[in-house]
């Protein structure tokens, strides 16, 4: 389901993209990993042959083999062989081929797309998928077929077909908007004039939760991506801050200062207060919970500078989990469950810090050349965060492969991005 | 010269302040004088009484902003959110004009300068605003008067990334709601 999130209402949208859409770009690279010795998994891709359609068509299955090329790439799990490599010393590997009837005009007689995983040597077909993709559905097929791929080679998820919301935008004015994990496909949300901040993707994608100003105050308001619907959770007086999901999908979990100063509480999606988590005369903010549902991450600055804890789901069990810098802040569970992605700020500078959910192996991710790296948040495989920087001197997101340290820009532009969240 | 007297004259007023609330609840405790001190404006603190006597009583505050007829803001310092001797100086003198138009509601903006990240800053910004209201409202003015909201960063007053930017954009301010 995970390629309908908010595709309907940019059906529209998506049509005059793809028509004039690039292949994929590799240039979105700012720093690249040398995987040429990493443990990574070979193939092949052909482009899908093309049976009629002339010159038009041979274009479409182009744009879907480049798409599966950088889609594969991005994934940071193969590497792209060429078919001198094929042909000499590789011994075993896997092939992407495809057939293509005709130019795509989509609809019931539209020309089928057909697209196979193989094994080599041997030619045995692991995955046959046969699709009718109108013009403007050529990426999205390309990127579905990817991650079933991924799925079958790693029993993981994939990211092909995720998105990521952010705000964008500066002063007065901040608004929602939507992109693909690639960059493509932007689209914007909200347009009401006001501070819109800290959007957050239900676990079905289908709902996005977030702050805004739009009532001249701040309170919680859910988004239907499908329709742009918007509607009010709740709205306390004071801070209503950084709306982030329960597993399950039934609940939030906000930072509401109701009571005189930012406590955690939870939240039905109705508005109602299910728990109050933390009571306290200090800040405490930014939970994030474990992917079980278990526990919670959040910030608390209790001992004077901000820093993180972790909670049981009844707000019991309170321990902390950093103790070394000043202000540790953002923090998101990754969906693996086995550590926690966070912001740390030291010597004037915020970079992007990795620690085990059991507090040891802190571990920088960024380095100062980046200068402030924010609001970072895992893509569902567990290995990508995106985070917005002000490298260029203007907040902007990008992607960073925690495995091998490479980062790839998401977004262009002269207005500011911050507080990105990404998709399941 | 006159700087020098400014200074003595607000660190005098700092420690009467100091004395003064020795005995009340919820008054933030001043802990970090002398940081303050020289991040504060003097200038802040030099003319605060004058300007609400010699306004003319029939303008309808209500509709003015609030730095029109002598309420100033107040400023903090970095990732704090206790008020330091120059801001309780002037808070004094806001909490004169404030009493003096019972029925006008003032609105305190909690505002940080750029540095940290996005939804703590909103949470201190807040934090600065409520310092502010539970002082004044210490000094007898009215809690209905006195409403808060926070925008953290995202608001600047002063764009740049100087030490001089970032304290004008530490702050508490007073708008109309």
């Amino acid at each position: 389901m995970r390629h309908d999130i908010a595709r309907d209402i940019l059906a529209t949208t998506l049509v005059l993209l793809a028509a004039v859409a690039p292949a994929a770009a590799q240039d979105e690279y700012i720093m690249r990993a040398d995987r040429s010795a990493a443990e990574l998994t070979d193939i092949l891709v052909q482009p899908p042959e093309v049976q009629a359609g002339g010159a038009e068509a041979r274009a479409a299955a182009g744009a879907v083999d480049a798409v599966i090329r950088a889609d594969l790439d991005y994934s940071g799990l193969f590497r792209l062989l060429t078919r001198d490599q094929v042909a000499g010393k590789t011994p075993g590997h896997y092939r992407i081929d495809g057939v293509l009837e005709g130019l795509p005009t989509g609809g019931a007689t539209s020309p089928a797309l057909t697209l196979r995983l193989l094994s080599e040597p041997g030619g045995q077909v692991l995955l046959s998928k046969r699709y009718q993709p109108g013009p403007d559905r050529l990426r999205a097929t390309a990127h579905h077929f990817v991650e079933q791929v991924i799925r079958m080679l790693t029993d993981l998820p994939g990211i092909s077909l995720t998105r990521i919301v952010f705000a964008r935008g500066s002063g007065d004015r901040r608004d929602i908007w939507c992109v693909d994990y690639d960059g493509e496909g932007l689209l914007r949300l909200t347009a009401n004039r006001t501070l819109n901040l800290f959007p957050s993707w239900s676990p079905d994608n289908k709902q996005i939760a977030f702050m805004s100003f739009r009532q001249g105050q701040q309170g919680t308001y859910m988004l239907e991506a499908a329709t742009g619907a918007v509607r009010l959770v709740g709205e306390t007086s004071g801070s209503n801050l950084g709306p982030s999901w329960h597993p399950g999908g039934q609940e939030l979990v906000v930072a509401l200062s109701k009571a005189g100063q930012p406590d955690i509480y939870r939240l039905g999606l109705e508005g109602r207060v299910i728990r109050r988590l933390t009571v306290s005369e200090s800040i405490e903010v930014s939970p994030s919970w474990s992917p079980g549902g278990r526990d919670l991450v959040f910030t608390s600055d209790r001992t004077g500078t901000p820093q993180l804890y972790v909670m049981d789901g009844d707000g019991t069990g309170r321990r902390r989990l950093t103790f070394e810098g000043k202000y540790n802040d953002s923090a998101e569970w990754s969906p693996r469950g086995d550590r926690i992605v966070y912001a740390c700020r030291e010597q004037e500078i915020t970079q992007l810090m990795l620690i085990e959910s059991s507090g040891e192996n802190r571990r920088l991710l960024t380095d100062a050349s980046w200068r402030n790296c924010e609001d970072p948040s895992w893509a569902p495989d567990g290995r990508h965060v995106v985070f917005a920087s002000d490298r260029t001197g203007v907040f902007k997101l990008y992607v960073l492969d925690v495995e091998d340290g490479s980062i790839r820009q998401l977004t262009k532009g002269g207005e500011p991005d911050t507080t990105p969240d990404w998709s399941q | 010269m006159v700087r020098t007297l400014a200074l003595i004259g607000m660190l005098l007023a700092a420690l009467l302040m100091t004395v003064g609330c020795g005995g009340k609840k919820n008054v933030p405790v001043v802990d970090n004088t002398a940081a303050v001190v020289t991040t504060a404006p003097v200038e802040e603190v030099v003319e605060e009484t004058p300007v609400a006597e010699t306004q003319a009583p029939v303008k309808n505050y209500a509709t003015m902003s609030p730095q029109e007829y002598g309420i100033e803001d107040v400023y903090f310092a970095y990732d704090e959110y206790t008020l330091g001797a120059a801001a309780m100086a002037t808070l004094t003198a806001d909490a004169k004009i404030m009493k003096e138009h019972g029925d006008v509601v003032y609105l305190i903006e909690g505002h940080c300068d750029e540095r940290g990240t996005v939804e703590y800053n909103l949470a201190l910004g807040e934090k600065r605003a409520a310092a502010v209201r539970d002082y004044l409202a210490n000094l007898g003015v009215k809690s209905g008067q006195l409403r808060v909201t926070s925008y953290g960063e995202e608001r600047p007053f002063v764009a740049g990334s100087t030490e001089a930017s970032w304290a004008k954009n530490r702050r508490a301010h007073f708008a109309r709601p």
